[in-house]
């Protein structure tokens, strides 16, 4: 049975707790700092800390939001999720298949076909073949491009290789979707379908973990909002107390 | 405010899910483990498909490039080693001594030049996906084998052509089990290793093209006075070229000094490979 949690027996999807990421500041490797190093002269490794003792609960069949500004960790703890990052402290807990969605169009080879390029990116996210097939015109519709998936990708146009992006993440079945602000970069249309597509996700019991600077999306997507800030989680709550607190001193910031 | 959570979460469009499985994401300095490789055995070979396709895509001769390659290389053989240097080859035909060496070199170095920058070309995979790391210079080395199968195919014809075909030639695949293994072992290190030290991409193809000169490709090592022997007796791929003619040559003698050197070397190599790969395996994403 997945993990209990103390307010009652909700089945939980994500758990963090005391998370945290260091990362080492500058560039890592040239030619004065081999030379340094050979002369004896190390320098101390700034590190940088971008997530810090960070506890979060994803419930099953929850919509969260991570908002924070631009370095408060977001994008870094997606990225312990989906698996493509190590955490350097803490535990994270994470029950079923993850599909993350951390960039669109990250992934693709130019030089390979629409189709070439769904088979690949689902095969490396360990969909099984008969999946992918059964799933193939699905992605194709969702992205409307029933008339380009014999066509190398980099004869796309960038939105309709957001396009496809999307459609993969959207069309393989997961526990827990991840969008790592993913909508920017798609036109209205698209986007107000992505959108209708990730709330009918939620609607059908799947967990989504949801990044935005838009807090509209946030608000129209997700029933409980987490605020990061400088690596480390300043508030959580349901989206209505959290959004409003936040816009206000992102404003108050700015002005 | 969850209406469904109960397990029947199968919609039109998505298929059903298998229950849950738990990942625990803790710090740790190595997480692949070897028999993950067998798991991820589907997307190895997608992986592998590609490599091989984009080699060439939008060219007009696609495939055929694989024969050419290591035609041009003998060619060059012949001016160098026949025509100028006169290397001797106990007897056997040089066209056949040479391909024997070129269908070794032509898979090593196929595998070296897309397998040590495995890692870092499939960058976005490794920052945005959790793709398996080692499936990537995995495939690359699947990826070689054609230009393997084409040149090793014509060593063979070329073989049993000039009469010179060893009935050995049936142990080829254990010898090729051999070159897979060795190869794996370096890609690994030096596919790892080119994530954090983009030295190793400039070394390279220059250190291929030594590496040529250096294992006895063109040229037989009975030739070579004790001292230069030595030296290129230590290179892994020696013993392995020694074993390969030996089992596709009639009358081609070996001695044990290289081939047991090579069979070390490659034990070696296998454990560094996966001892160093997947030790650096944690750190990509941040390195990359």
């Amino acid at each position: 049975m997945a993990g209990l949690d103390g307010n009652g027996p909700r089945p939980v999807a994500v758990a963090a707790s005391g998370l945290g990421k260091d990362f080492r500041l500058g560039e890592h490797r040239n030619l004065r700092i081999t030379a340094r190093r050979l002369l004896r002269r190390r320098d101390e490794l700034a590190m940088f800390r971008a997530l810090s003792g960070v506890n979060l609960t994803a419930y099953r069949g929850e919509s969260i939001g991570l908002v924070g500004t631009n370095g408060s960790g977001k994008s870094t703890l997606l990225q312990i999720l989906a698996g493509t990052v190590v955490p350097t402290h803490g535990m994270m807990r994470v029950y079923g298949r993850v599909m993350p969605l951390l960039a669109v169009g990250q992934g693709f080879h130019p030089e390979l076909t629409g189709r070439e390029n769904v088979t690949l990116f689902a095969s490396s996210l360990g969909i099984p073949r008969q999946v992918i097939e059964s799933q193939m015109d699905a992605v194709t519709a969702f992205a409307e491009l029933e008339r380009h998936m014999d066509t190398p990708v980099k004869r796309f146009s960038s939105g309709m290789t957001s396009r496809l992006s999307f459609s993969v993440a959207m069309q393989f079945p997961a526990d827990i979707y991840i969008f790592d602000e993913v909508l920017a970069v798609v036109d209205g249309e698209f986007q107000e379908r992505c959108l209708e597509a990730i709330k009918s996700l939620h609607r059908e019991g799947r967990t989504v973990v949801f990044v935005s600077h838009h807090a509209d999306q946030v608000a129209d997507v997700c029933e409980r909002v987490v605020w990061l800030e400088n690596g480390s989680v300043r508030s959580e709550g349901p989206t209505g107390e959290i959004l409003p607190a936040y816009e206000h001193a992102h404003d108050v910031a700015h002005d | 405010m969850n209406p469904q959570q109960d397990a029947t979460l199968a919609s039109p469009a998505l298929p059903a899910l298998v229950s849950p499985v738990e990942r625990v994401i803790v710090p740790t300095k190595r997480r692949v483990r070897v028999r993950d490789l067998i798991r991820e055995a589907p997307v190895i070979r997608v992986l592998a498909g590609r490599d091989f396709k984009v080699k060439y895509k939008q060219s007009s001769l696609g495939p055929l490039w694989l024969v050419f390659q290591p035609l041009a290389l003998l060619a060059g053989f012949f001016v160098a080693f026949r025509g100028l240097a006169n290397v001797s080859t106990e007897g056997v035909p040089y066209a056949s001594f040479a391909l024997v060496g070129l269908s070794a070199w032509a898979f090593f170095q196929a595998s070296l030049t897309i397998g040590t920058a495995s890692v870092i070309t499939n960058s976005a995979f490794v920052r945005f996906t959790p793709c398996p790391r080692p499936a990537f210079p995995v495939a690359s080395i699947i990826a070689s084998l054609p230009s393997f199968a084409v040149t090793a195919a014509g060593a063979i014809v070329v073989a049993a052509a000039s009469g010179v075909l060893s009935p050995r030639v049936v142990l080829l695949p254990l010898g090729l089990v051999w070159l897979v293994a060795l190869t794996a072992g370096i890609v690994g290190i030096v596919s790892a290793l080119a994530v954090r030290y983009r030295d190793i991409i400039s070394a390279l193809p220059f250190l291929l093209q030594v590496g040529i000169f250096l294992a006895p490709v063109g040229y037989s090592i009975a030739q070579l006075s004790p001292p230069t022997r030595a030296i290129v007796e230590l290179n892994p791929l020696t013993g392995v070229i020694e074993a390969w003619r030996w089992m596709m040559l009639s009358g081609y003698e070996v001695s044990a000094t290289p081939i047991v050197i090579s069979l070390v070397e490659t034990v070696l190599l296998v454990f560094a490979g996966w001892w160093v790969f997947s030790r650096l395996e944690t750190t990509m994403a941040d390195d990359i």
